[in-house]
């Protein structure tokens, strides 16, 4: 089988400025759709998952931005109290934007004591207890310090907002990254938000064996009497309705990776077409040199295969370094989605390469393997 | 037995309302070392008669039979095993693979056929030899000239040392001085390697330097009198043996 690569090959060098335009253009397809499918993978990761599944999120009734969620932050008291909560973490949200924005900046803030109980935060610089005793100070998540540059012990200023960074954390849950921790107290009285005594939500943690939407329910109920009324969801289901309207962008997103695919496919296609075409003559000399057909159809979807794995691979690369480095980030509503680099989006972006470029081979080798011998050689 | 057998060859085309029959029950013997040319006007059919030897083209009805095989009855994939093994053909024009080297383009039929490295090595070079090119091996078609690429198409068809090879008016696209150049070649292929030679030529000068002359006229193979006859020289006894 090996025994022809030097053909092959030579063969596409032959061609070099096709060769290397249908290559590009599988890579920028390739990176497209790698890009999309991180997107779509960061939704996932975010509304689905342990932590999406047995944490509570208790929300104002009809309120979506955390700028409008006015909690009393002694709700927690009578929310601990509702069979099956096990702990109850009130949580002061800050965002610099409110709509849909990939530099979107979203400041958590809790008691440190619980943040470091509740969210299994891994420090990869600077310490807790810093953090714990200096009132201005932020655990920064590591996409959002790679986005902004951030290192421990820099100023961290947006708006009227100004911490010094004690840490630098990495999360198992990838969102989480994006997000800035404070002190629940410092995000309270920071000027403008006027908050003292009230928070944008609370987080609940479930016991085991509680059932979440059972225990959701009765928080509200419970919760009812009190002079704010609420809506209390798993963290996922509250994650997604407030991503909504980019969830349907997201939807539709993955269109464009389809989209992509079939792009590739014509345009790996039409060059092996081509190839295959400026060649009829030569690959009747093979056949009557004795190669079998089988094998002259092997050739053409080998050419195919490289040129568009060749493509795929460089793009797919690209891509996860892109994601990886770049700390990309899209949010709406102090919600983030992560994009992240991950090992099943490149194999699947490989593997989309190598069946386009055996599938875009298949109809130009059967016809150069299947011609009349005769009248090829007859051809100018 | 004779090496090939060709028996009751017939092939027709039909060509708008009207049918063209070039073999109309054609029969020839070709014994191992004979030099054959076949001549005839223009459109009666040679090109037709040696693309269905050399098992490319398939006749309507008959039987080819070479070294013992019917070609006429393998499959597309067998008869292209078959002609990696028993068939060299010469084109008009080289048809040589324009990225390969000279070395390379001879080595293609050899990777087709399992061997040792080393004794497809010796093979390409053992053609190289006969066709005098060792010196341009490493060159690719467009630095030769076109004797030089005639040549190594014809090295390409020699190097499996076939049963058989075939020639379509291999000089005729050459000027007379290369035509003479592969026209010795080709009286060397025969006389020192022993080949079997089946060649179509239009120029009476080319067609003398065969052992057997046959003419392909109204559909029939005429049996000429080739120069080995005419001049008793006994060189198809030689090569023969
Ligand atoms: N595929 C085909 N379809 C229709 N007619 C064909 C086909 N191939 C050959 N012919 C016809 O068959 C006849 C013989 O053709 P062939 O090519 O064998 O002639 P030839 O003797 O080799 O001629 P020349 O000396 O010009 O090369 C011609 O009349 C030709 O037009
Ligand atoms: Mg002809």
């Amino acid at each position: 089988m090996f025994s022809f690569a030097p053909y092959v090959v030579k063969g596409l060098w032959r061609h070099g400025m096709r060769t290397f335009l249908t290559a590009g253009g599988a890579a920028v397809a390739l990176f497209v759709f790698c890009f999309v499918g991180a997107v779509q993978e960061g939704l996932e990761r975010l509304t689905s998952g342990g932590d999406a599944d047995r944490t509570l999120i208790v929300f104002q009734e009809n309120r979506f931005c955390p700028t409008s969620s006015r909690l009393p932050q002694d709700y927690a008291d009578t929310i601990r109290k509702v069979p099956g909560v096990k702990d109850v973490m009130p949580v002061q949200v800050w965002t610099n934007n409110c709509r849909a924005s990939l530099d979107i900046v979203v400041f958590n803030g809790a008691s440190p004591a619980q943040l470091r109980k509740n969210r299994g935060l891994m420090l990869t610089a600077g310490d807790w207890s810093t953090f714990e005793s200096r009132h201005d100070s932020a655990l920064i998540g590591a996409n959002l310090a790679r986005r902004r540059r951030l290192a421990v012990g820099d100023t961290f200023s947006i708006g009227d907002l100004s911490t010094q960074v004690a840490g630098v954390f990495e999360s198992p849950v990838a969102a989480e990254e994006n997000l800035a921790y404070t002190s629940l107290e410092f995000l309270q009285y920071t000027r403008g938000l006027d908050a003292a005594g009230l928070v944008t939500m609370h987080e609940a943690y479930l016991d085991e064996n509680a059932d979440p939407d059972t225990v959701a329910k009765a928080i509200d109920e419970t919760l009812a009497a009190g002079p704010v009324a609420t809506t209390t969801r798993r963290k996922g289901a509250f994650q997604a309705s407030t991503l909504s309207d980019l969830v349907d962008l997201i939807g539709f997103a993955h269109w464009l990776g389809y989209a992509c695919v079939g792009l590739v496919l014509t345009l790996v296609a039409t060059t092996t077409v081509m190839a295959v075409q400026d060649r009829v003559k030569e690959h009747a000399v093979l056949q009557t040199i004795g190669v079998r057909p089988g094998r002259v159809f092997r050739l053409v979807v080998s050419e195919s295969l490289l040129i568009c794995l060749a493509g795929g691979v460089v793009g797919t690369l690209v891509a996860l370094a892109v994601l990886a480095w770049g700390g990309l980030a899209v949010g709406a509503e102090g919600v983030t989605i992560a994009f992240q680099p991950s090992v099943s989006l490149g194999l699947t972006g490989i593997v989309i390469a190598a069946l386009t470029g055996l599938l875009a081979g298949i109809i130009p080798a059967w016809h150069a393997s299947r011609t009349n011998i005769v009248l090829a050689l007859n051809q100018a | 037995m004779a090496l090939a057998e060709i028996r009751a060859l017939t092939k027709s085309f039909k060509k708008g309302g009207e049918t063209v029959v070039p073999l109309d029950g054609v029969d020839l013997d070709i014994e191992k070392g004979d030099f054959i040319s076949m001549m005839g006007p223009s459109g009666t059919g040679k090109s037709t008669l040696l693309n269905a030897v050399a098992g490319i083209d398939r006749p309507d009805s008959g039987t080819i039979t070479v070294g013992g095989t019917e070609v006429t009855k393998l499959s597309r994939s067998k008869l292209a095993d078959w002609r990696a093994e028993h068939l060299g053909y010469i084109f008009q024009t080289h048809n040589l693979v324009p990225v390969l080297t000279a070395y390379e383009n001879i080595e293609l039929p050899t990777l087709l056929v399992s061997m040792s490295k080393a004794e497809r090595r010796e093979r390409v070079e053992l053609a190289l030899e006969a066709v005098s090119l060792t010196d341009r091996a490493d060159h690719y078609p467009r630095q030769l000239s076109g004797g030089q690429e005639q040549r190594v198409g014809i090295a390409r068809a020699i190097v499996m040392n076939p049963t058989l090879v075939v020639g379509d008016e291999p000089t005729g696209s050459l000027d007379a001085a290369t035509s003479v150049q592969i026209q010795e070649l080709l009286v060397r292929l025969n006389e020192e390697l022993g080949m079997t030679i089946l060649m179509v030529t239009h120029d009476a000068e080319v067609a003398n330097l065969a052992t057997r002359r046959l003419r392909l006229e109204g559909g029939k193979l005429i049996e000429l009198n080739g120069r080995a006859a005419n001049t008793g020289n006994g060189r198809k006894a030689i090569t023969a043996g």
